[in-house]
């Protein structure tokens, strides 16, 4: 029975092992543009994934009615928020993971910046 | 990659920044289908006569001082940075207390078996007041009834589960602070009322390091000269144990001694999952146990955060609502499958249920891991780098302020591929013990008709789980 599991253990690595593509090339493309909106305790569009490859620049520009702070975890960029004015946080996304986009003091996530 | 974070920034949800990209659709697929293929090979040509015997878990009862001086000096050094350091995410604390430990509690028990129960550092209190008092530890004020079994762990595990994915400012001390107090005085309160047993079943981590550390490869024999006696008393300490058959069907490892004079020795994680005994209140716990870690996934779906954000309800409300939902339809599965698999087989229905929830082990540990794996390995690293500052002042006591992070090989394929590969095994091994132990539960005659139910289960939580790596 150890042997089963063994073989089953091994049927897997390989099967996923095929699904399994090579590590993505650094990007240089155009860089990427999100803008969000929150109005009325709303966020528009609203959250959702937002794909990027890894290695290129993201730029998030973000418009709050309310005072706030934007935070992007994982890559740690916060940029204050006032009301009405739209604040822009650029980075280079080179870590892959999703990573949440939110707002702090609103406790609000915006989008989910998805890496690979 | 930088370590140092802005220190204006307000801790208010859990830890770690980065999450797992979904595993690519196609690992989801050929895991799925594994499954089925291990299902159906295991009701087909798997044995026919019950072969797993309970063997006893290599840490047992042990009084050994070092364990239990380790796990205060450690326990100490974490109320360093919980009652002196800064509130700020410089602050070890959370992700001591949510990673290094409660994650880390999984690696460690699933090597060494139940460990905690030698380190918990609230035993060692008690233990050392009763010396004052001039008490036996063992010996409460109350005789604790056997009824109560798990169900106080599965009530201080609900209660963590919770705290770490649900409540408002998790990650912030006076929340960590506020919660700890009262695990504590309730677990004290228990133990000085029931005497030291109630932390075996009472407390929420050692009924969680029990459950996974019966997966542990390793087990120990007692020395030659007293064998008789030894094997006499881990029998009845264990009901699943068949005698002498255990210590006879672990390979003996030569050369290696324990503190207790016991011999390590290897078993088949199998055997040692079988060896855990019935308790009431056990499906719960390894219900609730798997039930939280899919609310993590599922709570993270964009639909979901959508669902909750859009809602007039507070979102700590949406959650609890949300945790105990997913909890919820995960026991009525279970219990719907297992009162199905008594009618089948010809058992009753609560005996089912009880004598099967230890085939949900593997599949909740294979979950865990899949789930929290990089984030042991990412937010580990960062903790340990935070440990040697906990007040934040620029000290390095443990020489590790400087560490950087280190991906360890760890690519979004291999994590893909390991995800998927846990999952499976832990539904391969669930599906072995159900097999097993539905041989003793049901007559010959409805052994194998009787585990279709059980199958069916265990593809449906196995394809879930899947489906959530996939999705979310």
């Amino acid at each position: 029975m150890k042997s089963l599991i063994a073989i089953f253990a091994c049927v897997v690595l390989a099967v996923t092992g095929c699904s399994a593509s090579g590590d993505p090339a650094t990007f240089s493309g155009p860089a990427k543009e999100i803008t969000v909106t929150i109005a009325g305790g709303s966020v528009n569009p609203p959250p959702g994934r937002v794909e990027v490859a890894k290695g290129q620049q993201v730029k998030i520009v973000v418009t709050s009615d309310v005072p706030d702070e934007l935070h992007v975890h994982g890559y740690d960029m916060s940029a204050g928020l006032q009301p009405n004015t739209p604040a822009t946080v650029e980075f280079v996304a080179d870590r892959d993971g999703l990573f949440e986009v939110e707002t702090h003091d609103s406790e609000m996530q915006l989008f989910q910046l998805q890496v690979q | 990659m930088e370590l140092a974070r802005p220190v204006e920034m307000v801790l208010a949800h859990g830890v770690g920044g980065r999450q797992d990209l979904p595993i690519p659709f196609e690992a989801a697929v050929a895991g799925a289908a594994v499954a089925l293929v291990v299902s159906f090979a295991a009701l087909g040509f798997a044995w026919r006569e019950p072969r797993l015997a309970g063997v006893p878990s290599y840490l047992g009862r042990s009084s050994s001082w070092v364990p239990q001086a380790v796990g205060l000096v450690v326990a100490a050094y974490f109320c360093v940075g919980l009652l002196f350091g800064p509130d700020t995410p410089d602050n070890p604390t959370a992700g001591v207390f949510y990673v290094l430990f409660w994650v880390g509690l999984v690696p460690l028990s699933l090597v060494f078996g139940p460990i905690w129960r030698n380190f918990n550092p609230l035993r060692t209190l008690h233990r050392l007041a009763c010396a004052l008092l001039r008490r036996d530890p063992d010996q409460g004020w109350r005789r604790l009834s056997p009824r109560v079994g798990y169900w106080p762990a599965t009530a201080g595990l609900l209660a963590f589960v919770w705290l770490e994915l649900v409540a408002p400012d998790r990650a912030t001390l006076p929340v960590i602070s506020l919660w700890l107090a009262l695990y504590v005085v309730a677990t004290l309160t228990g133990a000085a009322i029931y005497g030291a047993q109630w932390f075996d079943k009472g407390d929420a981590f050692e009924a969680y390091s029990t459950l996974i550390g019966s997966l542990s490869p390793i087990t120990r024999v007692p020395p030659p000269a007293s064998r008789k006696a030894k094997a006499r008393s881990a029998a009845s300490t264990n009901p699943r144990s068949k005698g002498g058959k255990s210590t006879d069907r672990a390979k003996r490892a030569p050369g290696t001694r324990s503190g207790n004079a016991y011999k390590l020795a290897w078993r088949n994680p199998l055997d040692g999952m079988a060896g855990l005994a019935y308790a009431p209140g056990l499906p719960a716990l390894v219900i609730v146990l798997l039930g939280s870690t899919m609310y993590d996934s599922v709570s993270n779906a964009p639909v979901w955060v959508q669902f909750v954000q859009e809602s007039d309800l507070p979102a700590p409300l949406m959650g609890t609502f949300g945790l105990l939902a997913v909890i919820g339809l995960v026991l009525a599965l279970f219990l719907g499958a297992t009162t199905w698999a008594a009618r089948l087989g010809g058992a009753t229905p609560a005996t089912t249920a009880g004598e099967l929830a230890h085939s949900l082990v593997p599949i909740a540990v294979g979950y865990l891991v899949a789930h929290y794996f990089t984030l042991f390995l990412f937010e580990g690293q960062h903790t340990l780098a935070l440990l040697s500052d906990p007040l934040d002042t620029g000290a390095n006591w443990l020489g590790t302020a400087n560490w950087t992070l280190q991906s360890m090989g760890a690519t979004p394929a291999s994590i893909a591929m390991l995800q998927v590969t846990v999952i499976v095994i832990g539904h391969v091994l669930g599906t072995v013990l159900a097999h097993d132990r539905a041989l003793t539960l049901f007559p010959h005659r409805t052994a194998v008709v009787g585990q279709i139910p059980l199958m069916a289960l265990m593809v449906i939580y196995t394809v879930a789980g899947l489906l959530f790596l996939f999705a979310t």
